[in-house]
């Protein structure tokens, strides 16, 4: 009797949080879009994102799966001697943290991910950093050459030049799941309500 | 009777014929300058409109856009002309794939997008500078930023795109 209490009450959880989620989900998809926009962004299931060793800005070297972990993060791919749409996405995220304000210091950061890690070393992604005036909790950091196809490949990038690289971005939750993608050049404010969510 | 003809003292008559040969000079350029043909003089204004158009293209003037999906407009660093498209003949924007706009690409007739054939005049050029849309009634790409931008300021980019003056 309480065996079946108890797996009936696990029913209802399940079933709340479920709700809640698809809930949520749905929000954040109505924040993400435009009016008219058809896009489902969602990631279902969460994808885990593969944890390849990344060289930072400071010079520091870590792995992806250990930067996201903690945190809920927005992602782009990017290089820093693009002058197409990169800046546009720089300047996406730098709106981003100061609409975000302090949160982006302890429960969210912004994660400018190079595909072009042969120029981009760490003080050619310090500049970037600098030159979008970033505030602790924006980072920048490159994987090795080796891992980047599977990484590109990994967020939907494969097989593109690098000149026509996704402008989207991606969310990963705290967890290092990826959940979540935009469509292209996505609003700051989409971006932050989205992250602002999650925090 | 004495002759009343005075007689001119060399220095005097030196001064004299100084005098006459300045009028002459300039009486002479007059001439000239009324009897010339027409020719086109620098037009100032053109000129003036092509320097905007350049300064605008190449970032020396701002623009003001934005992404057609965002509530704000862009610093006007990253929604240069220039970032992404070449103008004439003048070097690639490495790694870019937006068009090269020269006097072929604007006043071609061209098929872009998939659409019918088109060109564009100063009109649907700056119609697609604000709202996007090409000369043949397609959307350009979202990464393409929409402009605000007044009449002069769009005349002058198509003038410094068009005239030819940067092209063989």
């Amino acid at each position: 009797m309480s065996h079946n209490l108890e797996l009936s009450r696990r029913r209802i959880l399940r079933g709340a949080f479920a709700t809640a989620a698809t809930t949520m989900a749905g929000g954040w998809r109505s924040r993400a879009q435009t009016p008219g926009n058809d896009h489902d962004g969602r990631i279902n299931p969460p994808r885990p994102v593969p944890d390849i060793p990344l060289r930072c800005a400071d010079g520091a070297s870590t792995s992806l799966g250990t930067q996201l972990q903690g945190r809920a993060t927005a992602l782009h791919l990017i290089f820093t001697q693009c002058t197409t749409t990169c800046p546009i996405q720089g300047a996406i995220f730098k709106r981003v943290q100061d609409l975000l304000a302090d949160q982006t210091a302890h429960a969210l950061q912004l994660l400018s991910l190079s595909i072009d890690p042969e120029s981009d070393t760490p003080e050619a992604l310090q500049q970037w950093l600098v030159r979008f005036r970033a505030r602790p909790g924006w980072v920048a950091a490159a994987p090795r050459i080796e891992d980047l196809a599977a990484i590109r490949s990994f967020f939907g990038d494969g097989g593109r030049a690098v000149g026509n690289h996704t402008t989207q971005v991606h969310i990963i939750d705290r967890h290092g799941a990826w959940i979540w993608r935009t469509f292209d050049l996505p609003s700051a404010d989409s971006i932050a309500a989205i992250l602002q969510k999650m925090a | 009777m004495t002759g009343s003809a005075t007689v001119m003292k060399p220095g005097n008559l030196t001064k004299t014929l100084l005098w006459a040969s300045g009028w002459l000079v300039c009486a002479l350029g007059i001439c000239i300058t009324a009897a010339m043909p027409q020719q086109n003089p620098p037009d100032s204004a053109a000129v003036r409109e092509f320097q905007r158009g350049r300064d605008l293209f190449t970032g020396r003037a701002d623009l003001v856009g934005r992404i057609a999906t965002h509530l704000a407009d862009l610093p006007p660093e990253v929604v240069r002309c220039g970032n992404c498209h070449a103008p004439g003949t003048e070097p690639d924007v490495p790694r870019s794939q937006a068009p090269r706009l020269d006097r072929d690409f604007l006043l071609g007739s061209q098929r872009r997008r998939g659409g019918p054939l088109s060109r564009y005049d100063r009109d649907t050029f700056c119609r697609l500078l604000r709202k996007g849309i090409d000369p043949a009634n397609m959307v350009v790409s979202e990464e393409m930023p929409r402009y605000t931008i007044g009449d002069p300021d769009c005349s002058a980019l198509w003038r410094f795109l068009t005239d030819g003056a940067h092209e063989p």
